[in-house]
């Protein structure tokens, strides 16, 4: 029996014996059925697999089997992984080493079965999600089959997590499928559809969920049998060739460097463990898996990005109905406004399935929309996401209309016009006489009110802000903005939506800028108050890239658009004053109609980039630094950082004071969804808790004592600590436990 | 007359685009679908309220059958509600209302959603018969030896395909191309090639007066059809009128034309017959009672409809049959008829139709009366102009005949309508409308 003292463990553990049943269907097989009472879906936790290895004690010791099927309780649902919370308490190297060793011996007792005397047909029958460490259960069988749905999602994405696959998965899958596409599924995390699962070799064959277990079985009795993929001469010249596994390797590892700009450990230390794999022998390879592991897995990195996965699991149960299981999206759906978001928000709720009627009066507008989602639909077919009739449906699932009518039967509509309170109030009115009881209405705004919008609507308890983020259908987080008087019922049902239109929802309190424009709203404008006094553009976003941004401040507002970026910086000072005073840096360059990408020049040169190159510099900004406020002094690349980023941390803890969301593991995920805030760092509050309150304030009172900060006439207040920080900082508290 | 009263509730079509233009990349389901389900959102009906989905349709794309269905799901249609194809060649569309009436009658249901589409642009290309027979020889040669027995057979004239649209357009009892069964008629009742010219010119006259005048606005949803481009790289545009109305059509410009169907002498040309052209028009038929009940605003009133067989080397006389019968059926004369949609197939088999309408000799060889049915009246009819100028996508002019008299019995306060089309093999069909508030 293993050891598991010492060990983090779930709480409501079982007793042994529990958690796996060995059924015997008929004389020589056995059925390993993974079946925790303490989980809905199997989790490979400690009391798990110390029920793995008793069940194993059993098999082995049976010289009449021939065959053993391992599965879970059904066709689509046979085990998530690895034990995520514990991973996220332990904080001891030697531990995860002890964890990882655990689950190398039972996976490897099984893979033992076959090189027995009297040698056993090992088959995985697998379904559903099968993820990380399940995949790797799978892995150790001879043969492994999934059912043929589209629930089932096999791959290893322990990467995503900061961690490597360490029971088995890094050294088993090069063997298995090759290290070029072992590398690709282990770097990218990326969990495979059973098709390609099954066309790229990650499994040997397909069944419907009904012949799962009874294919397995035959597999296992020998009554029939799979035809093994064999790499054949490549397995020699490339997995067993040094020089070749060497290169793939090597490209591979620059790839990694130029995604992660060098934050994340984790790929690199899978990638060499992986290219080594098929020319090493097992044990080295385990045992490189584990110290690899070990200390990636007490790492900060890996705990953040733990932490912002389970903050985003727990963000998507916010749409749930009352009875616990996910919402279904309402069968139709109106999108007022054609813009560039409307027609955006409209062309994903097609694609996901929701008959959808946009409006607007504009017919070139409506135009472009349906253009563009044509395209868009049939980009994916090329791209092989979708199959032909998937583009065919989405098609017809948006239509498009100049008049405001026939939308009685939408069961949400998501308005989207211009940012103007009487036009929106405009449109909902006339639109709250056409809905039937139940509808909702979702609004778009990034700059009013929720609860102003929903003055006139003779049911605001039904209207919800539902922000969406620029490019629609890249951007993670919609922020669910419930206003005074929005139900709870209402605010579920768009958080329902968004997680339907595969997004993580965070519900924020109706305030100017939400959260994530309102922390924006501080941080750009530092950033152009460095650039005006000064400071080379180029090293602002260069500094908060090697930071981990996403992209500089000023790229940024390229994308944004000066014009938007200015509207939303007044509408900010407006509602907070003087902290959120704007420097006026930008209004030359609207005037002059330069406004960033749009116009093809903003602090980049955009022209001639639209086949994928990257914007230069500019080359004439000096024109326009200096044009407004104190020369900023000499800063270091720190110091421009915290001049940006504490300004936004500050706003921050304003936010969380104000309760603006439910708090700070909500106020993460949203700054890392919503604006880029570096995954790795987990997001604001994660990072000021790294870098400690306590120095993030003094850091605050320095930058607000500096000559060139005192000397503004306004916004300098942005850099006064709030009152919790100071709280924070004296009872050496922190944000996250 | 119908025991229920009948009613079109509600009615839409696409433009009428000629063929290989605008619409060359579309298909029956999506053209279908998107008048249909702009229909049911703007009179607001639950689709799941349906009785059936009816579409008539002559070529429906192979990958298309009982393309009803296809349109019904495309639509928004629950997968319960059932769906069938009707064809009656160019009545096809108007048989998607008529049977949808009969089974309201029938008390089998009382609400349809009716469609007429066709794509002629998507009309194949078909693989002759010594090529089909040259695949059989090919696939069914086992030995090598047999392989190249089979593949030196082959000859390039096999390549030389059928044109389904060609063949689909000739009535195989007959032999005759339609516009051979035009000429016929002109010939036999001495209409000129100028009379046919005038005719075709005052279609296209009257069809642009429709259009600017905003006459078709209220019956047309702008689309934007798949695959569209902008002209020379500008922004693809929706389509928002019937294309193929020619504004400079004039008497020098349809003379020159030379005969398409008999040269030289025919009289019927490209410019004197109706073109080519995709299209597709959504009407609600209901039970009068449950288009109320559901708070639609209903257009017209089903007052009776008649099919009638003629010689197929005649067919362009069908409505002339099929109005007596209709007409009887009513109880009403033809000139009761303050509204008239003929089809206009060819100008000259029209202006056959208006002879024979007030010939007492053809009433009574052939449609066993003793007085001719009466004048028709070219002012009362086709005023918005017709298939010369419009085109005629022959699964869906059938529902336009009805959606236009419809609309214009309302528009011009009138009561009762025809809405008539010659029928290829030899047929014709009618149905007389009455205005709601008649």
């Amino acid at each position: 029996m293993i050891d598991t003292s010492g060990l983090p463990a779930p709480a409501d553990a079982p007793p042994p014996r529990s958690c796996v049943r060995i059924e015997r269907p008929e004389p020589g097989l056995a059925v390993i059925v993974l079946d925790p009472p303490h989980r809905t879906l199997a989790v490979l936790d400690l009391p798990l697999l110390r029920d793995l290895d008793l069940a194993l004690d059993e098999i082995e010791q049976d010289a009449s089997l021939r065959g053993l099927v391992v599965t879970g309780r059904t066709p689509t649902s046979f085990a998530a992984g690895a034990d995520l919370d514990a991973l996220a308490a332990i904080t001891d190297p030697a531990l995860v080493a002890r964890v990882i060793g655990i689950g190398h011996a039972v996976f490897d007792r099984i893979a033992g079965l076959r090189r027995r005397p009297s040698p056993l047909r090992t088959i995985a029958a697998v379904g559903g999600p099968v993820p990380g460490g399940a995949y790797e259960l799978a892995l150790a069988c001879g043969t492994i089959v999934a059912t043929e749905s589209r629930e089932t999602k096999i791959g290893l994405p322990e990467t995503q997590l900061g961690i490597l696959p360490a029971w088995g998965g890094t050294t088993r899958l090069p063997r298995r499928v090759g290290v070029p596409l072992a590398l690709e599924a282990i770097l990218s995390g990326k969990l495979y559809p059973a098709r390609e699962a099954f066309r790229k070799g990650l499994v040997d064959r397909l069944a419907f969920a009904e012949d799962l277990l009874r294919i397995a079985s035959d597999l296992a009795m020998g009554r029939a049998r799979v035809k093994k993929r064999g790499r054949g001469w490549k397995a020699l010249l490339v997995d067993k060739n040094p020089l070749v596994a060497g290169f793939v390797a090597n490209r591979a590892r620059a790839q990694v460097i130029a995604r992660t700009h060098g934050h994340y450990p984790a790929p690199l230390a899978a990638l060499a463990i992986a290219a080594r794999a098929p020319r090493t022998s097992t044990a080295a390879s385990f045992a490189a898996e584990s110290r690899e592991a070990s200390a990636l897995a007490v790492s900060p990195v890996c705990k953040n990005l733990i932490g912002i996965f389970q903050a985003s699991e727990a963000a998507k149960k916010l749409g749930r109905g009352p009875d616990g299981r996910a919402r279904r999206a309402p069968e139709r759906a109106g999108v007022l406004g054609a813009g560039v978001m409307g027609r955006a928000i409209a062309s994903l709720l097609a694609e996901r399935g929701v008959w959808t009627r946009l409006f607007d009066v504009v017919p070139a507008a409506l135009d472009v929309a349906l253009v563009e989602h044509r395209a868009a639909a049939r980009e994916r077919v090329a791209r092989r996401r979708a199959e032909p009739r998937d583009a065919v449906a989405a098609i017809d699932r948006l239509d498009v209309t100049r008049t405001l009518a026939g939308f009685a039967r939408c069961g949400v509509v998501v308005e989207a016009v211009a940012e103007k309170l009487d036009v929106k109030r405009g449109v909902f009115a006339e639109i709250a006489r056409q809905v039937g009881p139940g509808a909702i209405l979702a609004t778009n705004t990034s700059s009013l009110s929720v609860d102003a919008i929903a003055e006139g609507v003779p049911f605001p308890e039904r209207v919800v802000g539902m922000h969406f983020f620029n490019p629609v259908k890249k951007m993670p987080l919609v922020e669910v903005v419930r206003g005074r008087r929005t139900s709870p019922d209402a605010v579920s049902a768009c958080a329902g939506l968004a997680v339907h239109l595969g997004k993580t929802p965070v519900v924020v309190a109706d305030v100017a800028g939400f959260l994530v424009n309102r922390l924006l709203g501080p941080y750009l404008d530092e950033s152009l108050r460095m650039f005006a006094g000064g400071v080379d553009a180029q090293r602002i976003d260069r500094a908060l890239e090697a930071f981990g941004m996403p992209m500089g401040p000023l790229r940024l507002l390229d994308e944004v658009g000066f014009d938007i970026a200015t509207h939303a910086a007044a509408s900010l000072h407006e509602a907070y004053g003087p902290r959120m005073t704007p420097t006026g840096v930008l209004e030359p360059l609207v005037r002059a109609g330069r406004l960033g990408k749009k116009t093809g020049k903003g602090f980049y040169d955009h022209k001639g980039t639209s086949r994928g190159g990257r914007a230069e510099i500019a080359g004439d900004l000096s024109r326009f630094a200096g044009a407004d406020g104190a020369r900023v002094p000499a800063l270091s690349d720190e110091e421009i950082v915290d001049r940006a980023v504490l300004a936004m941390l500050n706003e921050a803890a304003r936010a969380l004071e104000e309760e603006v969301t439910a708090g700070p593991q909500e106020l993460d995920l949203a700054t890392v969804f919503g604006m880029g805030f570096p995954p790795f760092r987990g997001g604001i509050l994660h990072y000021a808790d790294a870098v400690g309150v306590h120095a993030i304030v003094e850091r605050l009172l320095r930058i607000a004592a500096a000559p060139d900060v005192v000397a503004r006439p306004g916004g300098r207040e942005r850099f006064v600590p709030a009152d919790s920080l100071v709280a924070m900082a004296k009872n050496l508290r922190r944000f996250h436990p | 007359m119908p025991r229920t009263p009948i009613v079109l509730a509600a009615g839409l079509r696409t433009p009428w685009c000629r063929a290989g233009g605008a619409f060359a990349r579309e298909d029956s389901g999506h053209l279908g679908a998107l008048v249909g389900r702009e229909l049911l959102a703007r009179s607001d009906v639950d689709p799941a309220a349906l009785d059936e989905v009816i579409a008539g349709c002559v070529g429906a794309a192979h990958d298309q059958a009982n393309v009803a269905r296809v349109i019904g799901l495309r639509a928004g249609v629950p997968r319960g509600v059932p769906a069938r194809t009707v064809a009656r060649n160019c009545a096809s569309g108007m048989e998607a209302v008529t049977s949808a009436a009969a089974s309201i009658e029938a008390g089998r249901g009382d609400l349809y959603l009716c469609i007429g589409v066709e794509v002629m642009s998507a009309y194949p290309l078909i693989v002759g018969e010594r090529m089909t027979r040259f695949y059989a020889r090919l696939s069914s040669a086992r030995s090598p030896l047999a392989r190249v027995a089979a593949i030196a057979s082959f000859r390039p004239s096999m390549l030389a395909p059928r044109v389904a649209l060609m063949e689909g357009l000739t009535d195989p009892i007959s032999g005759l191309i339609m516009g051979k069964t035009a000429e016929i008629l002109a010939r036999e009742f001495g209409i000129s090639r100028e009379d046919a010219d005038k005719f075709a010119l005052e279609s296209h006259q009257r069809a642009k007066r429709a259009r600017d005048s905003g006459r078709f606005a209220r019956e047309i949803l702008p689309v934007l059809p798949l695959d569209a481009r902008g002209a020379r790289g500008g922004e693809p545009h929706a389509v928002e009128n019937d294309d193929s109305i020619r504004d400079e059509q004039s008497l020098p410009a349809l003379a020159k034309l030379r005969p398409y169907f008999e040269k030289p002498d025919g009289r019927v040309t490209v410019g004197n017959s109706c073109g080519i052209t995709d299209g597709a028009c959504a009407l609600l038929v209901a039970s009068e009672d449950r288009a109320r009940a559901l708070g639609l605003a209903p257009i017209a009133r089903i007052v009776s409809w008649a099919y009638s067989g003629c010689d197929p080397e005649r067919m362009g006389l069908g409505p002339v049959y099929s109005s007596a019968r209709a007409l009887d059926d009513a109880g009403l004369a033809l000139a009761d008829m303050e509204t008239i949609e003929i089809n206009e197939a060819f100008a000259a088999q029209v202006l056959a139709c208006a002879k024979a309408f007030a010939s007492d000799a053809f009433a009574q060889n052939e449609l066993h009366r003793g007085k001719a049915l009466g004048v028709l009246d070219m002012e009362r009819t086709n005023r918005n102009g017709g298939a010369i100028a419009l085109g005629h996508p022959v699964g869906a002019t059938g529902a336009r005949l009805l959606l236009t008299t419809a609309h214009e019995l309302a528009a011009r306060k009138q009561r009762y309508g025809l809405a008539t089309a010659c029928i290829g093999g030899g047929q014709g069909a009618a149905v007389v409308l009455e205005r709601m508030d008649a």
